[in-house]
């Protein structure tokens, strides 16, 4: 039990982005960000002397433009969950993965930054974006960038992110007509510790079951969020039939990197992406119409 | 620094306080302001007991600071009976006989609340949904469930009136 040791001498909460990166820098790695804290003071890491808490930079917003749609960091997952934005068209991926981490009560405090900078291999989210082609804004001392979603994940627990840096929003961009897509996730029981065995999100383009476009992102089986790229390019051009979806579905399986854990032996999750790729591929087809 | 002073109101009334950066408001309540209504169950978001109500919607007190809620307005078990007339979730859990050691229930009535102040006529899937965030290891959920749905239906009956 490492709690008894959590004891951060400061806490800050910054008015505006130049003052939350200043003190990011100048505090380096004995500083961490808060917002739901529902991360943070589960691991209550030791080495953290300052908190900088995110809750006067106004990023909790969900916006629609001509565009796309952007998401303030600081966004709780119950707001993602009930929004108008992700009740239709693919963009449903995003509130079916909201609504299948954890308990309500913990989507009242958790953030969608703190779920994408938490980066766990696990993690729900980052696979909804993924397959929605988002980018991330980050903002440092030498101003904001923007990173592909996909990139932005280096490994367990690390990302793109500087000492000196913060994300500040996601942003989804619009998808062409006839898109649908669709999130599964594998588990025990959905409370607030069971991580997915496996999750898997997906997105289909395609009029007349012709597949234009695919994206299909997979969790709990690499150091990071990874996408099938060979399943996606079995799909792509081709007429969308149960043979085909099942093939992408075993490419799928074999793009993976899985481990044993505690929640599942790596064999077992190779089967399950296969069994969870071909399910979220079809439940996408029909949501094409839409 | 270290300790830093906020002002938190619990259950209509405003304490000042100075707290370490590192307190949680479940051990603000419990420790420093004595409402032990409010209980530490797992001290890791993961059982709901200590679910209180700020600004209406239910919050884990053992995951969140009380830096963090400098100047906002916290409800608890302790608040929510008028006078000598206990809240209709009160009434509706001692009715269905909802309690068995007891140590769940708080945090089932204050999630219980912060649902019904959205939804003032949830069906037994949504109660059943938000009774997810809380752990129960002796009386099950049949009779929360019950009390919750009866208490939507008495509170209900007042507003009409």
């Amino acid at each position: 039990m490492k709690e008894g040791f959590f004891r951060p001498r400061e806490y800050h909460r910054p008015n505006n982005l130049q003052e939350a990166t200043w003190l990011l820098s100048s505090f380096g790695k004995k500083a961490r960000l808060i917002a739901g804290g529902t991360d943070l003071l589960v691991d209550k890491p030791s080495e953290v002397e300052c908190l900088i808490d995110v809750a006067s930079l106004d990023l909790d917003y969900i916006r629609r433009d001509g565009d796309g749609i952007t998401i303030g960091a600081a966004t709780t997952l119950d707001l993602i969950e009930r929004s108008q934005m992700f009740s239709a068209g693919p963009y449903v991926v995003l509130s079916e993965a909201a609504s299948n981490m954890a308990t309500p009560t913990v989507r009242n405090m958790a953030t969608i930054g703190g779920n994408i900078c938490n980066a766990s291999p696990a993690a729900d989210l980052p696979l909804a974006l993924m397959v929605l082609d988002s980018t991330v804004k980050i903002y440092g001392l030498g101003g904001s960038r923007v990173l592909p979603i996909g990139v932005f994940f280096e490994d367990v627990n690390r990302t793109a992110l500087n000492e000196d840096e913060l994300l500040v929003e996601v942003h989804i961009p619009p998808s062409p007509a006839s898109t649908g897509a669709s999130f599964l996730k594998l588990r025990r029981h959905q409370t607030a510790i069971d991580l997915a065995v496996v999750n898997v999100a997906a997105k289909l383009t395609c009029s007349d079951n012709f597949c234009e476009d695919a994206r299909i992102a997979l969790g709990a089986v690499a150091k990071r969020p990874i996408y099938a790229e060979k399943a996606k390019r079995l799909l792509t051009g081709k007429g969308l039939d149960g043979k085909l979806i099942q093939e992408a579905a075993e490419v799928a399986s074999q793009e993976t990197k899985s481990i044993d854990d505690v929640r599942a032996s790596a064999q077992y999750r190779r089967r399950m992406v296969a069994v969870l790729v071909e399910r979220a591929l079809k439940l996408s087809v029909t949501r094409c119409g839409t | 620094m270290t300790k830093r002073d906020i002002s938190i109101c619990v259950n209509g009334k405003w304490y000042e306080l100075a707290v370490e950066p590192y307190e949680t408001l479940l051990d603000v309540l419990r420790d420093r302001l004595g409402h032990t209504g409010t209980k530490s169950g797992c001290a890791k978001g993961e059982c709901g007991a200590c679910t209180v109500n700020i600004d209406g919607k239910a919050i884990l007190s053992c995951l969140t600071l009380a830096v963090q809620v400098d100047g906002k307005e916290i409800l608890t078990i302790e608040g929510l009976h008028k006078g000598a007339e206990p809240h209709p979730l009160q009434e509706a859990f001692v009715k269905q006989a909802a309690v068995q050691c007891g140590y769940c229930t708080p945090g089932m009535i204050m999630n219980a609340k912060a649902l019904l102040n959205h939804n003032s006529n949830p069906s037994e899937k949504e109660v059943r949904k938000t009774l997810s965030s809380n752990l129960c290891r002796c009386t099950g959920y049949e009779r929360p469930v019950k009390a919750i749905l009866e208490a939507a239906t008495i509170m209900r009956g007042k507003d009409e009136r």
